[in-house]
């Protein structure tokens, strides 16, 4: 049995329609994506008092549209007064906490990768078993870690009262920001290890037989080579950090060191109900930081995962 | 500048269990002060060991390195001043040209800011790469990143040179040209120069003298033609020269040698100089056999299996018996205006004067071809 050959407008009509079906299917997932945020979005700007609840995903056009709510920025200022303790606390926790772990995750990948040493492999096996350790199991431990081993508090009072902008409090911060440096340690040496060996062994002999000493190498012709992949540590480490909330109920537990994520988990909740608009707004201003990480790195990024 | 000596240099590879490889094995020698020496050899046969063994990125198992008076066992990659050029180039890609050329001066010299400059200017009008100075080497050709390679080494000013296969990764004509300027520049520096290449036509056209070395072990050294016309040994004599000389495995009987498809009578002179072995390999190069008319002495018929025309020579490879499927053949180049088709029957006339003796079981060189004395080869030879 054969068939006919294939006419011109066979051949046309299939991709066409492949085609077709694709946009359609591209769009629904758009709008599956985007409707929440959207939603959150349109919510965000609408006045509490006229806040109904029925479209939230319609832009508040009240005496226009009726049962859409009104207009207001009312939210946004009350998120900002609600969070800016917590943003403040979180952006001095993210940024340390973020430059250290790749920072410190560069070094030990290149200490374990271009330099050559005996024993390196089972250094670099304890690095890998980190990554598997399980937050729920560290917990206790860690509680116990800062509160009763370690004398951080204490060695933060006479620091409070000798330096401004220095409170009590920050030991909190401090212990915070050691502990997402060291749990973030592994993944990074791991991404940062995988860059390194492929970088050529030749040029690095090259490099030492110009005379550049192990420290010199790093710093003039490693470092600057792994900015792209420092661009993929620092946005997937900032983003943990600032979205974690485990380690941070953990540790700071509650008070003035409280952040973001934390102060976000009470907002807009009372016992008059939910304040849902101030909610959204809450949870708008809180992720706005990530994605501005994403802008500034994004470039950067694709290339560090290209490469 | 200095000269370069290894003595009695070994190294071996071990990862802590038994299986101990032994890279290079008691290599002797010794690089004069502005010499050019070639080490070739297969792959695999320790000439980059021994060259990474004096650069001191491979430590020394045994024996003793020295450049001067200096012994440089022990003494780092960077103190050693060694400048190497690498196969890969090894450039520093985020760097510009002048800022790889600048680096080692700054990492290894206390030189100033603007003495460090005019340094590199200088190597780079040296090496015509002037106007590459502020390109990134990702801008560059392999042509052009191989200029700056040598750049890089130049601008130190280093003792002695090692290049590892620097003219590998370049196209055919380029690597001509390269050789060429290459030799001039190490003329014109009159640096110390160890040179690894596998390439045998860089062995013979660029060194002063040339060490073979094979499985780890230095077979000869030599200037090229002492090695092309006087080899040490039967993997020498296969080695130098393309194509490669043809081997027979002939037995000693009375003065006469039998080989599988030739007798072939000795002369008194040879005869006496291969004492009482017996089991020998005959060699010759492809260009001394010449074909003739009649058969003789040593003169044989064969048969023409394929010819390989070459433009100015033919390469024809001949066999005594063309019947198998796979015939046993061996090489004549003959001039390219000679006539030859496949299939014709030929007669190999194997000169005595050309022929190579070797014993079999130690693959030594009993007697080499003769050179004639009056021809200037011989005098270039003995002039070593």
């Amino acid at each position: 049995m054969s068939f006919p050959p294939a006419t011109e407008e066979d051949r046309l009509v299939g991709p066409r329609v492949r085609k077709v079906a694709l946009y359609i299917v591209l769009s629904g997932m758009v709008l599956f994506y985007l409707i929440p945020i959207e939603t959150g979005l349109m919510t965000a700007i609408t006045s509490p008092e006229s806040y109904t609840g029925q479209t939230p995903f319609l832009p508040p056009l009240e005496p226009l549209v009726p049962g859409t709510g009104e207009f207001s920025l009312e939210a946004w200022g009350g998120a900002l007064d609600g969070l800016s303790g917590g943003l403040v606390n979180s952006l001095v926790l993210v940024v340390p906490a973020t430059v250290l772990s790749g920072l410190l995750g560069s070094m030990a990948a290149y200490g374990l990768t271009t330099v050559d040493w005996r024993g390196q492999v089972g250094i670099y096996v304890l690095f890998i078993a980190g990554i598997f350790i399980p937050y729920q199991a560290v917990l206790v431990p860690l509680t116990q870690f800062w509160y009763n081993v370690v004398p951080l508090r204490t060695a933060f009072v006479p620091l409070a009262e000798l330096l401004p902008l220095v409170r009590e409090y920050h030991w909190k911060l401090v212990a915070l920001i050691i502990t997402h440096t060291a749990y973030g340690l592994p993944i990074c040496t791991l991404l940062f290890r995988a860059h390194y060996k492929k970088l050529s062994g030749e040029m690095i002999e090259a490099a030492r037989l110009d005379g550049a000493s192990v420290t010199t190498i790093y710093r003039r012709i490693i470092l600057p080579l792994s900015i792209p992949m420092f661009a993929v540590v620092f946005i997937y480490q900032f983003t943990q950090i600032w979205n974690d909330l485990l380690f941070a109920l953990t540790i700071i537990q509650f008070g003035d060191a409280s952040v973001v994520t934390m102060d976000l988990v009470g907002i807009g909740v009372s016992q008059s109900g939910t304040n849902f608009p101030l909610r959204m707004a809450a949870a708008l201003l809180a992720a706005l930081p990530t994605l501005v990480v994403y802008v500034l790195f994004g470039d950067k990024f694709a290339e560090g995962v290209a490469t | 500048m200095a000269a370069l000596t290894l003595a009695d240099v070994t190294k071996v590879f071990s990862d802590g269990s038994d299986d101990a490889v032994i890279a290079v094995d008691g290599v002797d020698m010794e690089i004069r002060d502005g010499e050019f020496l070639v080490l070739v050899g297969p792959s695999g046969c320790g000439k980059s060991t021994t060259l990474r063994m004096i650069a001191g990125l491979e430590s020394v198992t045994q024996g003793e390195i020295r450049l001067g008076d200096r012994r440089i066992n022990d003494v780092a990659p960077a103190d050693r001043n060694i400048a190497m050029v690498f196969q890969s180039y090894a450039l520093y890609p985020h760097m510009t040209v002048r800022e790889n050329m600048s680096f080692g001066l700054e990492e290894s010299t206390g030189m100033a800011d603007a003495e460090v400059a005019a340094t590199v200017e200088e190597s780079a009008s040296m090496m015509g790469i002037e106007e590459l100075l502020d390109r990134k080497p990702s801008d560059l050709s392999g042509g052009q990143q191989q200029r700056v390679a040598l750049g890089r080494a130049i601008v130190r000013d280093p003792e002695a040179f090692l290049m590892d296969e620097p003219l590998s990764n370049l196209d055919a004509k380029l690597r001509a040209t390269m050789r060429t300027e290459l030799q001039r520049i190490q003329e014109e520096l009159g640096v110390t120069t160890v040179y690894v290449t596998h390439d045998q036509t860089e062995a013979m056209t660029m060194g002063d003298r040339i060490a073979v070395l094979d499985e780890g072990v230095l077979q000869q050294v030599g200037t090229p033609l002492e090695c092309y016309h006087e080899p040490a040994n039967r993997f020498v004599a296969g080695f130098i020269g393309e194509p490669s000389m043809n081997f027979f495995d002939v037995e000693r009987q009375g003065t006469r040698l039998v080989a599988d498809r030739f007798d072939y009578p000795l002369s008194e002179a040879t005869h006496a100089a291969l004492g009482d072995t017996t089991e020998l390999a005959l060699g010759i190069r492809p260009e001394d056999i010449e074909l003739v008319g009649e058969p003789g002495d040593h003169a044989f018929e064969t048969v023409v299996d394929v010819v390989e025309p070459m433009g100015d020579a033919n390469a024809c490879y001949l066999t005594f018996d063309r019947s198998g499927t796979d015939p046993e053949t061996f090489v004549a180049t003959v001039g390219g205006m000679q006539q030859v088709e496949a299939g014709q029957p030929a007669v190999a006339h194997l000169p005595e004067s050309a022929i190579h003796l070797f014993d079999r079981a130690t693959g030594e060189a009993l007697r080499n071809r003769d050179l004639p004395d009056d021809d200037g080869v011989q005098q270039a030879v003995r002039s070593d």
